[in-house]
């Protein structure tokens, strides 16, 4: 498995567990309101701190166990595979921004809105991440 | 019967046949003991990508197969195939 890749899988389970738990604490915190409670920046600030201190960690990991592939430029092959990954992830964001903005239309909730983009950027990134790593496992 | 003809179709319909094909590894084992890292570092890839190149999954750059050529100091189409 290459570097790339290691860093994929460390950053996929990153941003998977610290958007779980964000969400998870919203929703925990939204119950028994009758919409979402306010984005509030401490919140995010939390979510940002732990996301960096733990990819930090990870990819401190990985590059213990494969220096020279930690310091190594992108090869062809792996541009290919980010270019593509980077165009299937905007896509999804694209769509799920459309959406929350026609949500938005509807229900006029604006923290429904910042929380629909939010996690839209989440999952957008989750799918470019868990795609490259599938094509690094079967990429032509 | 007919259902079994359906089924094989869009089998191998999935099955996207590589049309180029090549002999990299063929050429790697018989110049000694070249691995697929020191091969990846002459043609500036890593060396998943030189094993992703050998079993057909990845085609490298007409730079890269020509880095690959010069490596083995051989034809590109002595070792890249275009294969119908």
């Amino acid at each position: 498995m290459s570097f790339q890749e290691k860093s994929a899988y460390v950053m996929f389970v990153v941003l998977l567990l610290g958007g779980s738990l964000y969400f998870y604490e919203v929703l925990s915190q939204s119950m028994g309101l009758e919409g979402l409670i306010s984005p509030i920046i401490p919140g995010l600030i939390k979510l940002t701190f732990m996301l960096v201190i733990m990819s930090i960690i990870g990819h401190i990991i990985i590059a213990a166990i494969s220096p020279k592939e930690a310091a190594a430029k992108l090869d062809e092959r792996e541009r290919q595979i980010f270019n593509r990954a980077g165009s299937i992830s905007g896509l999804i964001l694209g769509f799920v921004v459309i959406l929350s903005l026609g949500s938005y239309l509807i229900s006029e909730d604006g923290s429904l809105l910042f929380y629909a983009v939010f996690a839209g950027l989440i999952i957008s990134q989750l799918a470019e991440y868990a795609t490259r790593i599938f094509l690094y496992r079967t990429a032509r | 019967m007919l259902l079994e003809f359906s089924y094989t179709e869009q089998r191998d319909s999935m099955k996207k046949k590589f049309p180029i094909t090549n002999k990299v590894r063929e050429y790697r084992e018989g110049k000694g003991v070249m691995t697929q890292s020191e091969l990846g570092a002459l043609v500036f890839v890593t060396r998943q990508t030189v094993a992703a190149i050998e079993q057909g999954r990845y085609s490298p750059s007409l730079e890269t197969a020509f880095r690959i050529a010069r490596v083995f100091d051989t034809g590109l189409e002595d070792i890249f195939c275009w294969d119908e």
